[in-house]
Formats: C-alpha cells, structure tokens, sequence
C-alpha cells in the first residue's frame, strides 16, 4: 500500500501532470469565484479538454478544480454577501459580518487557511478511510440519511441569528419553496399551477443568490461612499496565521466532520458545514459572537467544506454515487477510460487512487495558497462603494444564475426572491435556514418515503444511527429548557442573539431595522397566508405526494401563527412614539418650527422609508432590466442598464460610467468565446 | 459605516479632491454631478449601440452555419443533451459524438449542451422548437425521454415522427436478488409467503421494462420509487432494504459481479434482446443467463400469452435495443444526415474503435444503416394496444394515471 501511494506521488512529480493540475486549480479559482457559475461551471469547461488525454492527467486536472470550489466560492460569500453554493452560506454568516465591519483581510485568510487544512486532512482521511468506507457507508441507511435532513435544517433554524421561531419559519418556507416541482415518489407536479417551468422545481443558484445577493445588492446599493473604516492587518501574513492557529482544534473537528459527512452519499456535503459550525456553537463557552464575526464560526465550517469534497470521492469511487454534478461528471469521465466505480476500483487501480488523493492534497494547498496570498487585493474590493459595484455585480450574479437552466424565468424568480430576501433581512428573520430548508426538502421527502416503505413500523427509530441524531437534536434543546425553567440568567448565552448587540449593529442598519415594525407583522402574515394556501393546495395531491406538503405546510403554519403573536405582543408592549410638536418659536423675523421631539426615534424611521425607498428603486431597476434582456438580449441591456444606473444612481463621472459600461460590455461578448457560458437571448434576436 | 442613506447624503458626494477617504460627516459641498443634458446624451448614445448589437449582433454571435452541400469543414455541431451532466446518458453521448465529429470529413468541432429538467422532457421539447435544421444541430434520446412520448403525456411537446435517426445504441440488463431474501434462482419469483422488494427510480422511467416483466412472470414483486438513481438501489439491496433490482449491462460487472461473486446476490434472468426478426433473444454480453420468456417457460411450463409477449417486445426494443439515439430534424438536407450516417456506419465498424469504445458501449454495437429510420421508426409506433397495456399496468399495480 505505501509502495502504490509513493509511486503515485512520484508520477505526480511529472510536470506536466502538474501542469495539468495548475491548470485546474487556476480554472476552479477563477470560474468559482463568480457566483454561480462554481464547481460544475469548473468541470464543464474542462471535460471536453479531457477528451484523449490520458486518465492521469485528465484525472489531476479535474481533481485541481473539484479540490478548490469551495475556496473560491467563500470569497463572494465573504466580500458580497452572496454564497454560490448552499455549504458557503455557513461561511457567509460569520465571515460577511466581519467583511462589514472591515476586517474582510482576517477572515477571508482564516478561511483560506482554514480551506488548506480541510484539503490535506480530507485527503489524508480520504487515505484512512477507503478500507472502512465499505461498512460506513452499508450502516447508514434511509433512516439514518432522513434524520440528518432534519438535523440540518434544525440546526439552520436554531443556530442562525435571530429568534428561533423566525429561523424555523424561514425554515418551513424554505421547505415549502423546495417542494415546487415533481414529486419525487409519485412523479406528480406539485405547486406548479400548470407551468412547464415551474414543474422542474426552482433553480438553486436562483435561490442562493436571490435571497442573499440581490438582497445584498437592494440594502447597499444607496452606499454611494466607503465609510467603514478597514481594520489592517497588522503584522502581515505571520500574525494572520498565529491567529489561525490558535483555532486548530476547531479545524480539526470542522475536517472530521467534514469527511464523515462527505462518505454519507447524498446530503453530506450541506449538512456537513452546518453539523461543523453548530459543533463549533454547541462547545464554545461563549457564544456572543456567532453570527457576527466569530472566527470560529469561519474555521470550522471552512475546513469541512474541503474535508466534504474529499470524504464525497469515496461514495463516488466505490459505489459510483456522485455526491454533486461535478462528482458525477468525474465518474463519467472514468468511464470513458474504462475505470468503473465500485470495490474492484481500490484493488485495481490503486495507483489511481493514490494519485487522486495526494492530487486532491497537493490543489486544495495551492488553491488556498493562491487565495491566500490575493487576500489583500480581494480584500481591496470592500473598498469600492456598492453602489459603484452594483451593476456589475447585478450583471454577472444574473448570468451565473442564467446558467443552470437556461431559462430567464429563473431570473424573475431570483428577483423576486431577492425582495423576500430583503424583507426576511430588514425583519431580522435568517435567510440561511430558508436556502438549507430549500436544498433539504427534497432529500427529505425522499428518504423519509423510502424509510417509511422499507422498514415495518417504527423500529427504524430504534436504530443506533438514528437515535444518535435525534440525541443530537433533542438534548440541547431539553437542556435549555430545563435551564429556562429552573429560571437560571437567561443571558444570551444559548447562542441566540439581538439583532441590535455588538459592533455589527452599527455597521449594518438595515439588519432587523424592520422588527417589531408593521412590516414585519406583516411578514409573519403573509406567511400564515402562504402556508395556509399551500395547505389547502395539497389537499388535491394524491395521498403518497401530499404528505410531506401538509407536514411542512401546517409545521410552518404553527410557526407563524407563533409569530405573529410575538409581533402583537411587542408592538402592544412598545410605547407609542410622540407626536411631533409644532411650537413656533417666533420672535423677531425667524419663525422657527421645532419639529422634533423625539429626534432619535423620528431618525430611524426616516431612515427605514428612505431604505426601503431606495429598495423598492433597486428592485424597480432589476425588473426594467430583465424586461429589456427579455426584449433585446442580455448585452444590450447591459449597455442601456448600466450607464443609466451609474450615472443616475450612483452619479459617477461620465467617464467612469463609459469605461465601466465599455469593460462589461467587452466582458459579455467574449464570455461565450472563453467559457461554455450562455447570454439570455432577446425577441429581437 | 451608515447603512441608511441620510438626506444629507443624496446631494452631497465625497470631498473636493474626489478620494475616498472614509468620512463619517459628508461634506455639504455639491459633487460635480454630471449635468443632465450630458448623462442623458451618454445613455441615449450606449442605447443606440444596444440596439445595434441587438439586431445585428445576433448574426455575430451566432453565425448561422451551412451544410446543404454535406461540407463540415469549419462548422461546429451542437448537440442538445438533454440530461444533467455525468449521468449515463450524457457520459455516452459526449463520448460518441466527440468520437463522431472527429471522423466525419471536414472535422467540425462539438457542442455540447446540457439542457436537464423534467427527466429529459425539456430539453426534448427546447429542441423540437428552436433546433436549427441544417445538419448542424443534433438531439440525444434516452429511454427516458422515449417513455413519456410513448404514453402520450401532457407535458411531452415533440414528437419522434418529426425527427431523422442517425445512429442508435442499444444495451440490456439483468435482473438479480438478494440471496438474503430467500432466493436461490428464477423459481422463487413466485408463491412466496412474503413479495419482494423492489427499488425503483420511476414507474415512468426506464423502469418500466423490468415492472412489465414482473407481470409477464407473474411475480410477487412489490415495488418502492423514489430512489435518486441504480447506484442507489444497488447500495440499498446490500444494505438488505432492498430484495430484487436490475442493472444495465455497463454497472453490473462492477456493481453486481462482487456479489454474487461473494454470494450475496444471485443473477436470474436477462431482459433478453429483440433481433432483427422481432423474437426475444439472449443477451449477446449475457450469453449464460436465461431471457425473460426462457424463465416464464421454466416456472408456467408455458410460454407467456401472446397480447402480454407483444407489450413486452415493443417496450423492450423501445427501451433497450434502441435505447440512446442520436436524430437531426426532419428538414435536415439529405446530404447532411447522409454524410454523418454513412461515418457513423463506419466508425460503428471500426474495430479500433469498437475495442476504445467498450466500456461506455458496453459491447453493443452502434446501429447506423440505412434502414435504422424505417426499423426505429417501426419500434416507435407502438400500437394502441400496447400503449392500453402499459397503463393499465400503471393504473392497477401503481396507483398512476396518465391524463
């Protein structure tokens, strides 16, 4: 075994296996840091590359760019709020915290040096675990795989910031948005009112970027100056990496994690970052500061990220079950070579193995290097006002989202869900438990389904798998009940916070500024209306395809009723705001009208309407230009769309609005000439 | 930093010197905000450009490409897969086409498109609307995209009849159980104390074949749907949640062989090959293992009854014999379909590239003569009677109607 794994090391040392590996490394880097174009975008390009090389060098190309998606994709989630991929919105809550309060230089180098140890720990339990991958994997059946989708989204909803009850109806509505589409038990269309596009279900990257990037885009784009100023790095690369290294134990735990997630065929990869950042709450003492900044909840989460990838070549290899396109898109190109998946593949070619693993290693090293050390120029990007940086974003966002399907509905469904998403953020309701709630909801269903059918009764329950999950579940909320009840301090010490506490209030305004508001009674209507509506919607499924509909449905029901009559309660509790008093002040020629009594409280209101103005504006510009890509193609709107925003909106300098539109406009029409990517075609077209 | 833009903010702008420092207290002076007249003349002229690119930008960046005479030379063919990358379907067609296009004289270069969404349906339709008949433009069919237009559903807009073959690839499949069920051969399909279990991805799907041959048999099978994909079945079957599956002929030697090897499995039956003469055949890669209607003769002492056998046969070579296919557009220029025909034939042929393509063809050869339009177009044409069969079946037995 040793001899097969330095032999593979040293055909590795063959530069132009290297090279190939550089060039897939570089490919996964660049293509995952647009979001939404991420890892499959990497593996499509590069297939057809493929094609008459030889396994190895194919297999170390396509290795590099598999090993490196994940760091890429933190930095979108890290500088702009909008995570391309569901496992990078994990990273998003800590790291986007500490972008805005200007730190974005320490947390995107602890996540990329938390991403380099993932990736060499993955690989080396990648090694570890191919004789015990066989066993593992026969273990976790349905039941097992069912409980994890209800860990995950449990713990999306009890983790995130904000009250629970908020987190769980983000979740159920998540649930609900992912159970759109054809049933997967009963191929029945669900949700779809008839609609052709809508019976395939909702596209993922729509969802991701929506919620959390145009959300993002709507709140900041009135930013028309830099006013935070950015923390510096003081003492460059060596105290960075001493500040990470205080933390090992977290990305020790976060790899492991990772991996036994990873081998989990499936949902391994989502559930796996969330399971890493909700040990990392559970064991930390104090837990304050999760959600805004914590470094811990970015180095555990980011180094299972890559420990996921590595521990999902396994279920891939041997069992031939990709975990994710890319995977399935490997397997594919294995194929092609005559290497089938399955137990024979670690007798027979080892070799093969080996090379994937220290391949897998050896990217994972550099890509995070490579990020590491353009730490400071990506950094650099927080520097730019977001208004400035809000068209391009909005251009490029648009597009990767356009990728998936192919369809420009999901772009009308981005922007949609990008208003939701402005609203779930004003009223301080999490959005990450949403985007889980929507990648889980089918996996659930489905397994939740197959436990159900083949296993008599309910001993699955009684299965070790399962009752250690539903420990992982349960205890922790039993024990703060028992501490609520036997009426301990009820600090914030279970992890739940105030969306008004510590610096990163400050920083962001528009964080929960709408709690306690009409508005956000208002949400937890409309939601007791959607659920309702979804409720009596399923009653017309067939039995097998409405059940999980009507679970999620009347779950979510509950938690909005639960609500709405919190909001009640706050509002009635609340005092009313004075009325402003008009008292002339007149003496000689100046009349002066002393309108404010209560300057503070009437600030923020003013304050909250010219936000929401400016949204609404945001929003508005979306829809214009999607209606004149759907008219004359997605270049030409960029050309009208652009300027007109820049000029108008962000009121630059004519110059910086021509060169800017000039550059995007080059950017979208040799796009399609560099990489496989599609621009929305017009009518007129 | 202030998230809510102040009033004050709207109108004032960043000092004089135009840097951005950071600031706290915007300063009241006006930025130099670009006079009306001047922003308006800049959008208006990008405007212009807009619609400049949009009406003739459209013919720049798609070049129609051109090949009445059957000359590739320079083109790029753009095939519309329209499955999710990785899978089985699209692993073949990239491989074939890729292999194809380089053959074919004039070597133009390949497009693949990816196009997934409603098993395969979307895309089909996507093509049967927009696809471009000029040779250029080519359709992959899968057994999953052929079974819905045969049952005739709603969501299906295309239709095979509309559409010109240029090759086609067959392959098969075995049906195995777990040992641990009680099952030592073919015989203990039937008058069983407990029916097996059966994991499915769709009753819609390419499972269909392997359910009509349970009801050919007679055997007491129960079937559960909803697993993503075979891979997982066959992990559910070792994990002993699932007793009866079948695997097409490429996974079962990695995925089937070990167990049995190891005992865990036993193989039963093959679902058999329709040759040229329409009978039942073995499976040439399964030249052992007995075909469906080898086993209702060994269990019944009969063969099956003969409207049943006609059901079988024409969904078998509809799912299996013809199972991925390669089609241009009905208006395609003869000489185009011709030309990639005639390579097809030949490379089909090739014994170099029969021996580089056997693991993704599996040993089954690539059917490109001249009369695979009429044979397919034969095997397409299901009768009423067999459509009728099919979903009673799925009425009766799985609680699905088809509208």
């Amino acid at each position: 075994m040793t001899e097969a794994a330095f032999s593979a090391l040293a055909s590795l040392a063959d530069p132009a296996l290297l090279l190939m590996l550089a060039v897939g490394v570089v490919a996964g880097l660049v293509i995952g840091l647009i979001p939404g174009l991420g890892g499959t975008g990497a593996v499509a390009i590069l297939l057809p590359v493929t094609f008459g090389m030889e396994p190895e060098a194919a297999l170390a190309m396509l290795i590099g760019a598999l090993a490196v998606v994940h760091t890429s994709d933190t930095v979108a989630a890290v500088l702009l709020g909008a995570p391309g991929s569901a496992s990078a919105s994990v990273t998003m809550l800590d790291g986007y915290s500490m972008a805005r309060q200007g730190q974005a230089k320490r947390a995107l180098s602890l996540a990329f040096l938390s991403s380099m140890a993932g990736g060499l720990i993955g690989a080396v339990g990648l090694t570890l675990a191919i004789p015990l991958a066989r066993p593992l994997v026969l273990s976790f059946g349905s039941p097992e795989l069912f409980m994890l989708t209800i860990l995950g989204v449990s713990l999306a909803a009890v983790l995130s910031r904000g009250n629970v009850v908020k987190g769980l109806m983000a979740g159920f509505l998540g649930l609900l948005l992912g159970l759109v589409g054809t049933s997967p038990t009963t191929a029945e269309e669900r949700f779809s009112f008839g609609s052709l596009f809508l019976s395939d279900g909702v596209s993922l990257v729509a969802v991701a970027l929506g919620i959390f990037g145009l959300a993002e885009i709507a709140s900041r784009v009135g930013q028309r100056k830099v006013t935070e100023k950015p923390v510096e790095l003081t003492g460059g690369w060596g105290a960075g990496i001493r500040e990470w290294i205080t933390h090992w134990s977290q990305v020790v735990r976060g790899s492991l994690i990772g991996i036994w997630a990873g081998v989990l065929p499936g949902v391994g990869a989502t559930a796996g970052t969330w399971l890493a950042y909700g040990q990392a709450v559970a064991t930390a003492k104090d837990k304050r500061k999760f959600g805004k900044g914590d470094p811990r909840g970015i180095v555990g989460p980011e180094s299972a990220n890559n420990s996921v990838e590595a521990g999902d070549l396994i279920p891939t290899f041997l069992f031939g079950i990709p975990g994710g396109v890319p995977s399935a898109m490997l397997l594919g190109m294995l194929l092609t070579y005559g290497i089938q998946p399955g137990p024979a593949i670690v007798t027979e070619h080892l070799d093969l193995m080996y090379l994937i693993v220290w391949a897998f290693a050896i990217a994972s090293v550099a890509g995070a290097f490579l990020c590491f050390l353009a730490t400071g120029s990506l950094a650099r990007l927080t520097r730019v006002p977001f208004a400035v940086l809000g068209p391009g974003l909005l251009v490029i966002m648009l597009l990767g989202a356009f990728q998936e399907g192919g369809q420009i509905g999901d772009l009308w469904v981005m922007v949609l869900l990008g208003v939701v998403g402005f609203f779930l953020k004003a009223t301080g309701t999490p959005r990450a438990p949403f985007l889980i709630g929507f990648v889980l909801a089918i996996p659930m269903e489905r397994y939740y389904y197959l436990t159900a059918n083949l296993y008599d009764g309910a001993s699955w329950m009684l299965r070790p798998g399962v009752l250690v999950f539903a420990a992982v579940l349960v205890v922790p909320v039993l024990w703060s009940l028992l501490k609520k009840l036997r009426g301990t301090s009820g600090q914030a010490d279970d992890g739940h916070r105030d969306e008004h506490d510590g610096p990163e209030a400050e920083v962001d305004d528009l964080e929960g500024s709408l709690a306690g508001t009409g508005w956000s009674a208002g949400l937890a209507v409309v939601s007791v209306l959607v659920f309702a509506g979804a409720l009596w919607v399923s009653g017309s499924f067939s039995e097998e395809a409405s059940l999980m509909p009507r679970l999620v449905a009347t779950c979510g029901l509950v938690a909005a009723l639960v609500l709405v009559w919190q909001e009640l309660t706050v509002r009635r509790a609340r005092p009313e705001p004075a009325d402003p008093v008009e008292e002339p002040l007149g003496t000689g020629g100046s009349t002066m009208v002393a309108t404010r009594v209560e300057p503070a409280v009437d600030q923020h209101a003013l304050a909250r309407a010219q936000d929401l103005r400016i949204a609404a504006r945001a929003f508005a510009g979306m829809a214009a230009f999607l209606v004149l890509a759907m008219v004359g193609g997605y270049l030409a709107a960029t050309l009208v769309f652009t300027p007109a925003f820049l000029l108008y909106a962000a009121r630059v300098r004519p110059r910086t609005a021509i060169v800017y539109t000039l550059v995007l406009g080059a950017v979208l029409l040799s796009l399609p000439t560099l990489l496989p990517v599609e621009l929305p075609m017009g009518l007129l077209q | 930093m202030t998230q809510h833009v102040d009033v004050t903010d709207v109108t004032a702008e960043t000092e004089t010197d135009g840097s951005t420092v950071p600031t706290q207290d915007p300063q009241p002076e006006d930025r130099t905000s670009p006079s009306p007249t001047f922003a308006a003349a800049v959008v208006a002229g990008f405007a212009a450009l807009a619609v400049g690119v949009s009406v003739l930008g459209g013919d720049l960046l798609n070049p129609a490409a051109s090949t009445t005479d059957g000359d590739y030379a320079g083109e790029t063919v753009e095939m519309m897969i329209p499955l999710a990358e990785g899978g089985g379907t699209d692993t073949w067609a990239r491989f074939v086409a890729t292999e194809l296009t380089q053959e074919v004289p004039g070597s133009p270069g390949l497009a693949p498109v990816n196009d997934d969404g409603g098993e395969g349906i979307l895309g089909t339709n996507h093509f049967m609307t927009s696809a471009r008949a000029d040779g250029t433009e080519v359709l992959v069919s899968t057994a999953s995209t052929v079974v819905p237009y045969l049952l005739d559903m709603p969501a299906v807009r295309y239709d095979f009849a509309e559409l010109r073959p240029i090759l086609a690839n067959g392959t098969g499949a075995v049906v195995y159980a777990r040992s641990g069920a009680g099952v030592k051969g073919p015989q203990d399909l039937v008058d069983r104390d407990r029916p097996l279990v059966f994991g499915g991805i769709a009753a819609t799907s390419l499972d269909l074949t392997t359910l009509l041959a349970f009801d050919l048999l007679g055997a007491d099978v129960e079937s559960t749907f909803g697993f993503e994909g075979r891979g997982p079945v066959n992990l559910a079957l070792q994990r002993g949640e699932v007793d009866i599956d079948y695997q097409t002929t490429s996974s079962y030697g990695p995925a089937v062989e070990p167990l049995v090897e190891d005992g865990t499995a036993v193989p039963l039956f093959s679902l058999g090959q329709v040759d040229e003469s329409g009978e039942i055949v073995r499976d040439p890669n399964f030249p052992d293992l007995p075909t469906v209607v080898e086993v209702h003769e060994e269990i019944h002492g009969e063969l099956p009854d003969a409207g049943r056998l006609d059901t079988y046969r024409a969904i078998l070579a509809l799912t299996y014999t013809y199972q991925k296919a390669l089609w241009v557009p009905e208006d395609t220029p003869d000489e185009a379909l011709e030309l990639l025909r005639s390579t097809a034939q030949e490379m089909g042929a090739d014994p170099a590239f029969q021996e580089a393509a056997a693991e993704v063809l599996g040993g089954y050869p690539i059917d490109a003569s001249p009369d695979l339009a009429e044979r397919i177009g034969d095997a397409y044409r299901v009768d009423d009677s067999v459509r009728e069969d099919v979903l009673e079946l799925l009425e009766t037995d799985h609680d699905i109607t088809i509208d």
